[in-house]
């Protein structure tokens, strides 16, 4: 053989279910590990979701599993609000550079939630879409971790900041935290920088953010989560009230070469769920799926005829044209139905965007990519999960798995 | 007549398809339909389409060549582009039932050179070969008389107010009809014109 790897070290970029996968098969084979996550937070978009299907279980029992992995292997290194901003070097041998963000928040943090409630000012809460606002001294959510605060950047250097320091009874916040690089030796890169649902902006004949009760599929999991922002009541977001006719829309967005060419693979499944949520919370609530064709792969054939034999809901073949507003501004769904060839105009109380699943936008510094912004793998740099391409949780646990055992060999051989 | 797309006396032929993918334009572009109905659904007048464009593309699918070539879906598209904007496959909606329109005429179908539409291109058409310009009186004239002398007496007493309130705000004038100056040089950009399309294969 020739040289040996220089770092046996395995970089993980990203701390989704994906990046946890992958961080922790390499370190229970016996790899140092890093792993690097841009939030606060372990968990991703993974913990923003309220349920898996097709079992409809909680993610947070999932994510719980990991992080005890997690603690209990000391060769995984976990840097939350951390970025890597340069890569370089070849396959044994790069050289890294990370960027941290400040949390204001010493690892002496209780999380006993003191500095929250003398935070007087409200930031953007991104763990809940936008539907709510935080303080500006918060916990990410309820799981989070690590399980420590984070102080917004807007409060430093003022009164409220002074403020939230001195309601630390452990002195855990330092405001004198300021931004830091540093560089790491690694022998192989697994980039699990995930996904973002494609932006409902773009698709202006559906009009979100301009009729209220239009929202997008993650909108609707933080709705039904116990620990969104309707504590887990699903409502209509322009009044508060329980919806009685509620409209799924697939393929916002995916299979559409206007905006993401490909089929993002996990809509259908997850609006069937949404519809079993709507049907759980409101037995006399009728829920229409309006889609092309249905894309339930392998087993999840069953879950997709336990949705089909639900009376209450109603499958319309046909891909919506548009989106109008009703006399009470109410969304009146447009399009043609494929079967019947009716052209139909029909009211709802809530409508659900099923949008898709795009690339990060920034692309991971130094990795390959495909037409559609997805890493390629090649020697020594991997994609693992949903930065490889749209998947689903099982599947992305399955590439992370993958990916690991190739980083594995790759600083082994 | 010039049988032009295979076959126009059976009412399944199976070569259709294959000839509006190859000769019509925009047809190449037709293979990639999925038939997810955004078409049919933009558009603003699909209520007075007997099958409109989803349909009647899986009707050249079909091959049914003379129930495509006869429907009135290829008259009534208005060009406002909503479809062709909104079609997920990038399919030229538009262009694909105006050539189709086009194609129904030089076939000789009955329902097409009495479609409403066609005998006004008729007469716009000819107004604009002869002056350069169309006259609103000669293209409504043509157009109503296409109808029989009766219909067209009937048709043109009926919109009399009109007229007269358009030559008032001098929207239409009485005497000759305008003609641009340089009457051959049009007449040899539509030969061109004619010459282009006859090399493309679709003309008699």
């Amino acid at each position: 053989m020739s040289d040996k790897p220089k770092s046996q070290t395995v970089l993980v970029v990203g701390g989704g279910i994906g990046g946890i996968s992958a961080a922790l098969e390499a370190a229970e084979c016996g790899a140092e590990v890093v792993l690097i996550e841009k939030a606060p937070t372990l968990g991703g978009r993974v913990a923003a979701l309220n349920r898996y299907f097709p079992k409809m279980c909680h993610p947070t029992c999932g994510l719980e599993i990991n992080y005890q992995r997690i603690k209990k292997n000391p060769r995984i290194k976990v840097f939350t609000m951390a970025e890597v901003s340069g890569i370089s070097g070849t396959k044994g041998d790069y050289t890294v550079t990370v960027s941290t963000t400040p949390r204001h928040v010493t690892p002496a943090c209780t999380a006993c939630g003191d500095c929250a409630k003398v935070a007087a000012s409200e930031v953007a809460d991104p763990f809940n879409y936008g539907l709510a606002k935080m303080k500006a001294a918060y916990l990410p959510h309820a799981m989070a971790f690590p399980m420590r605060y984070v102080v917004d950047p807007s409060v430093v250097g003022t009164p409220e900041g002074q403020a939230i320091k001195a309601a630390c009874k452990v002195e855990a916040i330092n405001l004198d935290e300021k931004p830091e690089s540093f560089a790491l030796q690694v022998g192989a890169v697994i980039w699990a920088t995930g996904w973002k649902p494609y932006d409902p902006k773009n698709l202006t004949m559906y009009r979100h953010g301009e009729i209220a009760d239009v929202i997008t599929n993650v909108e609707m999991e933080r709705l039904a989560s116990h620990d969104g922002p309707t504590k887990g009541h699903i409502l209509k977001p322009s009044s508060g009230e329980a919806p009685k006719k509620v409209a799924l829309i697939q393929c916002a967005g995916s299979r559409d070469l206007n905006h993401l060419a490909y089929c993002s693979r996990i809509c259908c499944l997850a609006s069937m769920k949404h519809a079993a949520y709507v049907r759980e919370q409101y037995p006399e609530a009728e829920v229409d799926i309006y889609y092309i064709d249905i894309r339930a792969h392998d087993k999840l054939e069953a879950f997709y005829r336990k949705a089909k034999a639900d009376p209450g809901i109603r499958w319309i073949k046909s891909k919506p044209s548009r989106i109008e507003k009703g006399a009470s501004g109410e969304p009146v769904v447009c399009g043609e139905n494929t079967l019947t060839r009716e052209v139909y105009a029909n009211a709802y109380d809530l409508v659900v965007l099923a949008t898709g699943m795009q690339a990060q936008s920034q692309p991971p510094a130094g990795a390959q990519l495909d037409d559609y912004g997805f890493v390629v793998s090649e020697e020594g740099v991997f994609g693992a999960g949903v930065a490889t391409g749209p998947l689903d949780v099982s599947m992305s646990v399955q590439s992370a798995t993958a990916a690991a055992l190739r980083a594995v060999q790759a600083v082994r051989s | 007549m010039n049988a032009l797309s295979p076959t126009p006396s059976r009412a399944y032929d199976l070569n259709f398809a294959r000839y509006v993918y190859e000769n019509i334009d925009g047809g190449e572009r037709l293979r990639m339909c999925m038939q997810c109905g955004a078409c049919s659904g933009s558009c603003p007048i699909g209520q007075q389409m007997d099958h409109g464009p989803r349909k009647l593309f899986m009707m050249i699918r079909a091959g049914m060549k003379e129930a495509v070539l006869t429907s009135n879906t290829i008259w009534n598209c208005v060009s406002c582009y909503n479809c062709v904007v909104r079609c997920p496959r990038k399919v030229p909606i538009t262009y694909i039932l105006h050539d189709l329109a086009n194609l129904a005429v030089r076939e000789g179908f009955d329902a097409a050179k009495k479609a409403d539409n066609a005998r006004f291109a008729k007469a716009f058409m000819w107004s604009a070969r002869k002056y350069g310009r169309t006259d609103e009186r000669l293209v409504t004239g043509i157009y109503y008389f296409s109808f029989g002398l009766v219909e067209g007496m009937k048709r043109g007493m009926g919109n009399q107010k009109i007229a007269l309130n358009m030559i008032k705000t001098k929207r239409m004038h009485l005497g000759m009809p305008h003609a641009i100056k340089a009457k051959d040089e049009l007449q040899k950009i539509l030969a061109k014109a004619q010459e282009i399309q006859d090399r493309h294969g679709k003309g008699a």
